[in-house]
This record gives C-alpha cells, sequence and structure tokens, in this order.
C-alpha cells in the first residue's frame, strides 16, 4: 500500500497549482478514505530541518548560515494505525537546503 | 543444579551497519529497531545541537558537519587512535563508539537484556582488535562476549536456514559485497568445524560506488541533452552552484531506487523534475550491467587471487554463499556463476545473513560464566514529568525533574517510531520540546541515563493530543448528528461532533445517496442535523440545521450509490454551516443555520410520529414489566394527540405552536427510548450472540475459509457496534449473519429438498403456466427420489422464473426514506 501512496503523492505534485483545484476534492477524498484505512500520509515540505524527526530520511546538501529547511519531498511519511497503534512504515525522503 | 543457559543473542557490529537477533524455539528473530522500524541500524555517531545521535540521523550530517559526525570507527578498533568530540574537551576511541552502537541495539530488546552475547568480528581482525571488540561488548553490559568471524556467521546462517547436510570436507566462498566495503572470504566446512582459510578485500568499494556511477555515466549524460549543459557531474559535485548540489542529492535517491528496480525488472524509468519539468530517463538493464562491470570485475579479481594463493580450484568450490545489499544485483550472481562455474546460493536475506548467523551460533552456546542477575542500578525515584496533555501547537514542551543532586543523560522517542530526541545530557532538568503528529495522540516514551548509559528511568505513558481539543474554546455541551438512513427502512444519528469537542470544529463526511430521486419526481433529499446523544432515536433530539433538497431543483437524476460530501463547521458563537458537493450531478449547496432559530419540519415530525405509533400499536403490554404498562399507554395517547394538533396547525404560519409540537415530540421520543428502544437494543444484542453462535458452531463441524473470513469482517468491531446502542447497526450486523447462515444452509444439497416444496406447495394460480408448473413439479419430486440435487436445483429456478409475483429477497437493501446513507 505504501508504494500506491507515494504513487498517488507523485500524482498529486505533478499536478501544475493552477490546475490543482480541478483534482483537490478527488485527493481529499482519497487522503480520508486511506486514513479510514488506518493510514496518515504527511508532506513535511517547508518543514524546518529537525535532528530528531526520525521520520524523515534527509540529504543535507549545504548548511550554510540560513536556517535548514526541506525544500523538496521525493517521499511522503506514511503511518499506520492497527489496534490503536500508530507505527511508521514509509519515512520521507526529503531534500534539505 | 543450576539450569544451563544458551547465550542466544547475537549481533552483528558492522563497519556500516549493525543489527541484533535471538535464537528462539529453532529460528532467529532480528530486533527491529524502535526508530524507523529498520533491522538495521548504520554504525555512525554524530554530535549535533549537544545531543548524541545514534544512526540513521547521525549518518544525515556526514554531508554538512563532517567533522560531527563519526563512522567506519571499527576499522580504528585496537588502534591508540582518539577521536575529538564536538565543542568539549573529550575525546572517544573505537571502543567507546561501538559500545554506544552496542547499547543502541540492545535497546531494540523490549524484553530483559542480555548479559552475554556472541559479536561478529572481520575475518582480517588480530587479537587486538578481537579483544577490543570485546571490551565494547563489556562496557555496553554485555557481560559475557562471545566473537564469531563474519564469514563464518554467514555460513552458519546458509547451513541452518536451509538445513544443508554436511558429510564431508567442503569450500565455501563468502562474497560478502555490502554498501561501503568488498570482503571475500574461503571457509573450510565440516559437520564438526568451520574455519576461515584465509580472505580478501577492498575497504573503499561497495554499493554506494555502484550508485554514484549510475549518476555520473548514465543520468548525467542524459540530462546534459535535455538542459543543454556541460559538465553536469562536476558542476554537482563542485560545491558551487547550490541548485545543482541539490540536485545531485536527488539523482542519488533516484539512482539508488533504479540500482534496486534493476535487481526486478529489465528496464527502470528515472523521473526527474527540474524547473517545474519532468524529464523521464529510461535504464536498461544491459546498459546497468555494462557500466558496473568493471566494479565486479574488480571483486572477481580478488576473489580468483584469494582462490589462487590457496592453490583452491573452481571445481573445488562447493558453493558461493552471498552477502552483502550489493549482492542484489543479478549480473553479480551470473558473473559469480559463469566465472567460478559453481553454485550461488542466494537463498537467504544477504543484508541480515551475518545476524542469523550470530544468533544461530548463540543458540548452540551455553553461557559460561554464571553471572547472577546483577542488581539494577539505582532507580531514580522522584522524577517528575510536566507537560500539555492536551495541544494544538506542532510540538510541545516537556519538562523533567529529578529530585536529586542528578548528573546523566535523557532521551524521549516517539512510540511510533518517528521522533527520537538524541541522547542527552543534563543536570537535574532538562526541558525538550516534542513534535507532534497532527489530529491524534501521540505517545512518548521518556528514559532517564546514568552517567554510563544505563536506564535508571524509564516511563512509557506520556500521551498527548494533538488537535483533539483547544484548550481556550468553549465544549459543545451535547453531539452533534446527522440523521441517515440504514439498509432496513429506517433511519440512526451518526456523530459528527462529540460532546465536549471544543469550537471552533469542521469535519467532512463522506456518504452515499440510498434512492434513486428521479428529476422532477417530488421526492425529496433530506439532511436533518441534530444535537443530542448520538445513541438515542433521531426524533429525540433537537433538530439544528434542516435541508430539503426537492428533486425539482436538482440538475439531473440523482441515483442511488451517488457519493456525496457534506462538510460541517460549527463556529465559536456556534452557527452551523453545511456545504453539500454531489461531484455526478455538481450540485453544491452551501447552508448557513443560526444557532437561535429553530429547524423544525411539520411533515418530518407526522412521519416520525405515525412510524412510533404504528410500533406502539403493535407491541404487546404482557411483553413488559406492571410499572410500565401505564406509561405505553401514555405514550401512546400523547402522539396520537400530537398528530392530530399537527392537521390541527396545517398552514399555521405565524405562531408557534409547531415549535410547542416538536418539543412535546421530543419528549415523547425520549420516552419512547426509555420504555422501548433500550429494552429492543439489548434483545437484538441477544440475538446476534445466538446467530454468532449458531455459525461458529456450523463453521467447526463444517469448516469453510471463504464463509469464515466474512464471518470475521463482521465480527471484528464487534465490541465497539455492541456498545453503540445503535438498534439500526446491531440489526444490520444480524443480517449479515443471517445472510452468512443462509449461505452455509445452502450448502447442504439437502436443503433444496425443503425449497423445492416452498414452492411446491404455493397455489397453482400463482404461476403463469400452471400445466407447465405441474410438469416441473412432478419432475422435482422424482429428483428428489433419485437424489438428483443438480436436477433439483435447475426445477427450482424454473418455477421462480414461472412465479407471477417473485418472493421478496430478505437480504435486498432497502431503500432509505431520507436519502443519505
Amino acid at each position: 500500500m505504501k508504494d500506491i501512496i507515494t504513487q498517488l503523492f507523485e500524482i498529486e505534485n505533478k499536478i501544475r497549482p493552477e490546475d490543482f483545484q480541478a483534482f483537490k476534492r478527488n485527493f481529499q477524498r482519497i487522503y480520508h478514505e486511506l486514513e479510514q484505512e488506518g493510514y496518515t500520509v504527511i508532506n513535511p515540505i517547508g518543514q524546518p530541518y529537525d535532528e530528531r524527526d526520525v521520520a524523515i530520511e534527509a540529504n543535507i546538501s549545504n548548511e550554510d548560515k540560513r536556517a535548514l529547511v526541506i525544500t523538496k519531498v521525493l517521499k511522503p511519511i506514511i503511518y499506520k494505525s492497527e489496534g490503536g497503534i500508530r507505527t511508521l512504515i514509509q519515512k520521507a525522503v526529503v531534500i534539505v537546503g | 543444579m543450576a539450569k544451563m543457559e544458551n547465550i542466544n543473542f547475537g549481533i552483528d557490529l558492522g563497519t556500516t551497519n549493525s543489527g541484533i537477533g535471538k535464537f528462539q524455539a529453532g529460528k532467529v528473530t532480528i530486533f527491529k529497531n524502535p526508530v524507523g522500524f529498520k533491522d538495521t541500524l548504520p554504525s555512525v555517531i554524530a554530535y549535533r545541537n549537544n545531543r548524541i545521535l545514534v544512526g540513521d540521523k547521525a549518518r544525515e550530517m556526514t554531508t554538512i558537519n563532517p567533522d560531527q559526525v563519526f563512522s567506519s570507527f571499527k576499522r580504528k578498533m585496537g588502534s591508540a587512535h582518539l577521536y575529538q568530540v564536538p565543542d568539549s574537551c573529550e575525546t572517544k576511541t573505537a571502543i567507546d563508539f561501538s559500545a554506544l552502537i552496542l547499547k543502541e541495539l540492545l535497546g531494540f530488546i523490549t524484553e530483559e537484556k542480555p548479559n552475554a552475547a556472541v559479536i561478529t568480528i572481520p575475518a582480517s581482525f588480530d587479537t587486538i582488535q578481537s579483544n577490543a571488540t570485546k571490551l565494547a561488548g563489556e562496557a555496553a553490559g554485555i557481560h559475557e562476549v562471545l566473537l564469531l568471524q563474519e564469514p563464518i556467521a554467514a555460513c552458519l546462517a546458509y547451513a541452518n536456514v536451509q538445513n544443508i547436510a554436511i558429510d564431508e570436507l567442503k569450500n565455501w566462498l563468502v562474497y560478502d559485497f555490502g554498501g561501503g566495503t568488498f570482503d571475500v572470504a574461503l571457509v573450510s566446512i565440516d559437520n564438526r568445524e568451520l574455519k576461515v582459510i584465509d580472505h580478501e578485500g577492498n575497504n573503499f568499494l561497495g554499493g554506494l560506488d555502484i550508485d554514484h556511477l549510475v549518476l555520473e555515466k548514465l543520468l548525467c549524460p542524459a540530462l546534459e541533452k535535455e538542459l543543454q549543459e556541460e559538465n553536469l557531474w562536476k558542476q554537482m559535485v563542485n560545491g558551487e552552484n547550490t541548485a545543482y548540489s541539490k540536485l545531485f542529492f536527488e539523482l542519488l535517491y533516484r539512482a539508488e531506487e533504479a540500482k534496486k528496480e534493476l535487481s526486478i525488472k529489465e528496464e527502470a524509468f528515472v523521473e526527474i523534475e527540474i524547473a517545474e519539468r519532468y524529464i523521464e530517463i529510461l535504464i536498461t538493464r544491459k546498459d546497468f550491467n555494462q557500466l558496473i562491470h568493471p566494479k565486479v570485475d574488480e571483486t572477481i579479481k580478488l576473489t580468483k587471487h584469494l582462490l589462487e594463493k590457496n592453490n583452491i580450484k573452481n571445481s573445488e568450490v562447493d558453493r558461493i554463499i552471498l552477502v552483502g545489499g550489493t549482492t542484489y544485483i543479478p549480473y553479480i550472481r551470473t558473473c559469480l556463476s559463469q566465472v567460478f562455474d559453481t553454485h550461488v546460493d542466494a537463498t537467504i536475506d544477504p543484508t541480515t545473513a551475518i545476524i542469523l548467523g550470530a544468533g544461530y551460533y548463540a543458540g548452540t552456546k551455553n553461557k559460561q560464566t554464571t553471572v547472577t542477575k546483577e542488581a539494577l542500578p539505582a532507580t531514580l525515584k522522584n522524577v517528575k514529568l510536566a507537560y500539555e496533555v492536551n495541544s494544538k501547537d506542532n510540538e510541545e514542551l516537556l519538562t523533567g525533574i529529578v529530585d536529586q543532586d542528578f548528573s546523566g543523560y535523557y532521551r524521549v522517542t516517539r512510540t511510533d517510531g518517528g521522533f527520537d530526541s538524541g541522547i542527552i545530557a543534563f543536570h537535574s532538568k532538562f526541558n525538550e520540546f516534542l513534535k507532534l503528529v497532527p489530529k491524534t495522540t501521540n505517545i512518548f516514551n521518556v528514559k532517564i541515563l546514568d552517567k554510563y548509559h544505563t536506564v535508571v528511568y524509564e516511563n512509557e505513558h506520556i500521551g498527548i493530543n494533538h488537535g483533539i481539543y483547544n484548550i481556550s474554546g468553549q465544549p459543545l455541551p451535547n453531539d452533534i448528528c446527522l440523521e441517515i438512513d440504514d439498509t432496513l427502512g429506517t433511519t440512526y444519528l451518526e456523530q459528527v461532533f462529540r460532546k465536549g469537542d471544543i469550537l471552533p470544529l469542521n469535519k467532512k463526511l463522506y456518504k452515499t445517496i440510498s434512492k434513486t430521486i428521479l428529476k422532477a419526481s417530488g421526492e425529496k433529499l433530506i439532511i436533518n442535523i441534530v444535537e443530542g446523544k448520538s445513541d438515542t432515536s433521531p426524533a429525540s433530539n433537537l433538530c439544528i440545521g434542516y435541508l430539503e433538497i426537492d428533486s425539482e431543483d436538482l440538475p439531473s437524476n440523482l441515483l442511488k450509490g451517488t457519493d456525496i460530501e457534506i462538510d460541517f463547521d460549527i463556529s465559536e458563537s456556534r452557527d452551523l454551516t453545511v456545504n453539500i458537493y454531489i461531484g455526478a450531478i455538481t450540485l453544491e449547496i452551501n447552508q448557513v443555520f443560526n444557532a437561535s432559530a429553530k429547524q423544525v419540519s411539520a411533515v418530518k415530525i407526522t412521519q416520525e410520529l405515525e412510524k412510533v405509533l404504528v410500533e406502539l400499536e403493535n407491541i404487546y403490554d404482557d411483553e413488559f414489566e406492571m410499572a410500565d404498562v401505564p406509561k405505553l399507554e401514555e405514550l401512546r395517547v400523547e402522539v396520537i394527540e400530537l398528530l392530530k394538533l399537527l392537521i390541527d396547525i396545517d398552514g399555521d404560519l405565524l405562531t408557534d405552536k409547531i415549535y410547542n409540537i416538536d418539543e412535546r415530540k421530543r419528549k415523547a421520543f425520549q420516552a419512547y427510548d426509555h420504555l422501548i428502544r433500550r429494552r429492543n437494543v439489548v434483545a437484538e444484542i441477544e440475538e446476534y450472540q445466538a446467530q454468532k453462535n449458531e455459525i461458529r458452531e456450523e463453521l467447526l463441524l463444517k469448516p469453510n475459509p471463504k464463509i469464515e473470513h466474512a464471518f470475521n469482517n463482521i465480527t471484528k468491531n464487534e465490541i465497539k457496534f455492541l456498545n453503540s446502542n445503535q438498534s439500526s447497526i446491531i440489526r444490520s450486523k444480524i443480517r449479515e449473519l443471517q445472510k452468512i447462515a443462509n449461505e452455509i444452509y445452502y450448502q447442504n444439497d439437502q436443503s433444496y429438498i425443503e425449497l423445492f416444496y416452498y414452492y411446491a406447495i404455493k397455489p397453482i394460480e400463482d404461476y403463469t403456466d400452471e400445466n407447465q408448473a405441474k410438469k416441473i413439479m412432478n419432475n422435482g419430486q422424482k429428483a428428489i427420489d433419485k437424489e438428483n440435487y443438480a436436477e433439483l436445483k435447475a426445477i427450482i429456478t424454473s418455477l421462480y422464473h414461472l412465479l407471477k409475483v417473485k418472493p421478496k429477497n430478505f437480504f435486498e437493501d432497502q431503500n432509505g426514506t431520507l436519502g443519505l446513507k
């Protein structure tokens, strides 16, 4: 399932912002259905880099004086909840710069 | 006599990655890292922002703070090399770092930590390096360390997993091609011993080199054409252009993914987005094999050299066993097989083979020393942890206070594996902002360690709810529910917001249309939102939002099964906004219901009262307790009176009599819930349990995996639905069970005899062709006499088709009254 979610995430990111409105409800619905099945999908784009966030596999290009921020997300974070217990099933793969 | 215990725990303390496993019940189980849930842990330590990071996060720092990251320290085991800890005057040895890795691995074990373990070492380790490994083990609290050479561990893993009988002396080659290093060892193996005869290796040849090659030689030239750039590789690696430095890491990730894909498929597509342009590059396995050929050749040369210097011919090698992730590449397997003309064994996961082997070995070795159960280090008392249980922020502060003059470390991890504070030094008090996963409960584990990194306090139950409550807002006094149809022709309430939820609130529900509403048919789609208790009759609650969508207002026919989205929004001042969207007919309605205006429909009240009156008139007083009988009569009278009043006020748009009726109706329904509904629910639970037990017994007598699967699906959430107090839901479940019971019943051919008689005893005039029906019935009787059930089934089908009015399908879903389910 995590591969399907990652593909969905890629499709979502390929849609140009000006065209996205037409697909918005469909994505909301899909993510809602995924949540019903126990999957939580998180896109960490724009978040500051945090070395404590082990749900993220970061590729850090350069640490200059600016704060490090996640600039690109290649794979989203996916958690799966079963029997009231949530487990990380996919780490995000991100570019930090 | 003291019971002899086996060591059982095996550890692969690798140069690049490490792991731990345990021998139990005849096999080795590998422990997963509770942080990220991987089988292995990168053997990397980093220091950042006063934290000690171990594993994946430490490795991440390599590119930006190489001076704060320590890896491959295994190569310095036993040497006098000292590592300078950043921002401190402290120095560390390879033993210290290895001990940290070992402690981290021991942390993977949830049960009691072992005091004895097998730890693997490279075949090249001398006595000093081996002793240094033992010291690292002891420093990690492993009092008895048994060393095992990595190639031997690999042989043990392959031999044990496949149960290979070795009756005569054989030579095995252990080909270990990992992420960063290559090693090959020649091992002699017989039923008594395993011995490393000799080994060869290259410390700077691994899978990462292959990823770099794919990037430089396959991806860069293709991208240069697309981007009309030159020397892209150089521009990426010289670090002058930030955009290209970022691209390097993305391409490196894509190269690794392509490498993995090519292990399964003949070709892989690499897709890269550059400046909103998607560029696709095709890599075939043929191109890839050509590319990596020189690297593979290098390993083959080393392997050949190993055999030559030990005077072993290819024919004398019984098999080559594979270790290390890079050996997943099919080309490597093919090359080895062709060059050495021997069996290449790739039957087990090469990335965990060493852990497995160490575990098998540990499972056969007795503990030599009787270690008396060591007294646990003095446990810290009076640890106070302060935090907010509910939060709307992305991070929540945790303060830990130790009521002693304590110096040590703390570490906080989230139990879902997504957060790890790292190990941080503190003195009597610490503060840590904990990252929260939105809109859910976050459970954290807090550990306090002494100066030797031994756990002296642990609390695994720090729960923080994110987004569930807003501390500043007002709580809802009652549940807010949507009335929906069930499949039995009645309605029930679905909770949208729960009593106590804090305003403002927003939620989207996805429902389906429960009856076909043809345009201009006069039918209506009803959205009824009530405030009250979700486990009561819809009519006993206060209506706060009522909307009728007339068929005339529909842009086209609305078909049963169409999806409908309903978005609920309640403001701080309790205004309810409902947005309804039906994508199939592009209908969107936005309606605001003001909290001060009551929502009442006389038609709906009438329908509700008429329905309950039918039920009241069909119940028998003797089923109730004596004290309740007068109350039932009172309720019946009240319902009739309310129905009369509704007729009286027909057309009255001025007075507020309808509100008075509505108030009385709700009271009447509350009495109904108390007297009848609650009693019905108990009876339905009993019926459900009886039906369930009956099916369970049938399945025990005659197991059927398909029916069992369906049965388990129906019953899996029974605690929830049996406690829902929702008659509709329980009745739906009973019907699903009845459907299964019916299926079980008709598994038996003889059941069809009964079904035949059901048709045979019907009046002959019920059939369209009476003569034909009689003839078929005669044939049916003959089929029963001959026990020809196949024919009997065909005869029943023919009779069904001849019937003027088809029998009602008991299991068919009923149309809804509201139009929404």
